[in-house]
């Protein structure tokens, strides 16, 4: 064996570090989501309603279910990082399923009443609720890689999928606040393609920058 | 040498400020530790160089264990994140073969039992466990993998695809 030659080439390579903490990565996520919303309502402004503090029912209930959604699949993001046997992290997926129910119920209004389709999906909105979640989530998933690639994740894809989920609905959210529309089916579609779209860049992106 | 979670957590902690004289105690221990880890689970002969790869990336990754949790699951985190990985690489020859002797429990002990490999394989559906064992471990071929279960050539490679992802999603599991 070995093996001696290296555990003194480790020995000799020993240097104090820092142990990676959750607080550190829960803080940095937080200062970016908030970042990107005051970025966001400086620059389109908020909704009168949110202004003027009697936010219609569905505007609070888009904002919590991003909020929640952003939190736990960055939680558990953050979590993978230090890695143990034992470990069981599925309140995410809760929070996801949860979401879920705004392109259910999309689809569901879709069938009931079809007129509401092309109204509720009208491009010009559709691409400016793309374009500045996506740059948003960006920004909020750029700084939480360059936070977790310190970590040891033994889950590189799923926590990339994370990543994702979590920059797309704190970038979501910041559009949110601006977001004129209130139609469930408009919310549904457009909402969650900006969020899958993060998700999935998280996964084709993220993972492999996270592999040790 | 046995040395308990907490012993090894603290030297871990007493390694992570920089002290080497804890880090070569705690070296050694996890170097004894990760063989008995990998006995059985690896053919024999790969068995140096894992554990060698699976102390360099704890190394690595010193600054992820936590100070005020367990260190033995960490450490069988990254061992079974590294073990997943060398079986991911491809490799085919007769001296793979395990002897049965070889073939036993590393870890008896109640902790033990919970991180170890057989526990991950446990978790496997039987088709999957039993050809992922024989051409991923016992280093037989497809074809030889085939005829010993029954299962067809392709369905063999895809069950050991299967497998190999399977155990990727299932790395921290106890």
């Amino acid at each position: 064996m070995n093996s001696p030659a290296t555990i003194e080439a480790l020995i000799a390579d020993l240097q104090p570090v820092r142990p990676v903490r959750s607080r550190d990565g829960i803080g940095l996520l937080l200062v970016a989501a908030v970042l990107v919303s005051g970025v966001a309502a400086w620059r389109y402004g908020l909704r009168p309603d949110i202004v003027a503090g009697a936010p219609n029912p569905m505007v609070v209930l888009r904002l919590g279910t991003l909020a929640l959604l952003g939190l736990a699949t960055g939680l558990a993001a953050i979590a993978s990082v230090r890695p143990a046997v034992g470990t069981l992290r599925t309140g995410w997926q809760w929070a996801l399923a949860a979401a879920l129910l705004f392109p259910l119920a999309a689809l569901v209004a879709m069938a009931w009443n079809g007129a509401t389709a092309p109204v509720a999906l009208a491009a010009d909105y559709g691409e400016t609720c793309l374009r500045i979640s996506l740059a948003s989530a960006m920004f909020v998933g750029g700084a939480l890689t360059v936070w977790l690639r310190q970590g040891a994740s033994v889950r590189p894809r799923l926590t990339g999928w994370l990543t994702g989920l979590a920059a797309g609905s704190f970038g979501t959210f910041a559009y949110a606040l601006h977001c004129p529309m209130i139609d469930i089916v408009y919310i549904g579609v457009w909402y969650s393609a900006a969020i899958a779209v993060a998700a999935l860049a998280g996964r084709l992106i993220v993972s492999p920058l996270l592999r040790w | 040498m046995r040395t308990s979670d907490a012993n090894l957590a603290q030297l871990m902690r007493l390694a992570q400020g920089g002290d080497a004289a804890a880090y070569r105690a705690l070296l050694i221990a996890c170097q004894s530790w990760l063989a008995r880890y990998y006995r059985g689970r690896i053919a024999p002969h790969l068995i140096d160089d894992l554990v060698q790869e699976t102390l360099m990336s704890m190394h690595a990754k010193r600054a992820t264990f936590d100070p005020d949790r367990a260190f033995l699951p960490w450490l069988a985190a990254i061992a079974r994140f590294r073990w997943i990985d060398q079986l991911r690489r491809s490799y085919r020859a007769s001296e793979t073969e395990l002897p049965e002797t070889l073939a036993v429990g590393a870890h008896d002990d109640e902790v033990g039992a919970r991180i170890g490999i057989d526990r991950l394989l446990a978790l496997l559906p039987d088709g999957q466990a039993e050809v992922l064992r024989l051409v991923k471990i016992e280093g037989l071929s497809v074809a030889e993998a085939s005829a010993a279960t029954g299962q067809s050539e392709s369905l063999v490679k895809v069950n050991v695809h299967r497998a190999l992802k399977k155990l990727a999603s299932l790395c921290e599991s106890e």
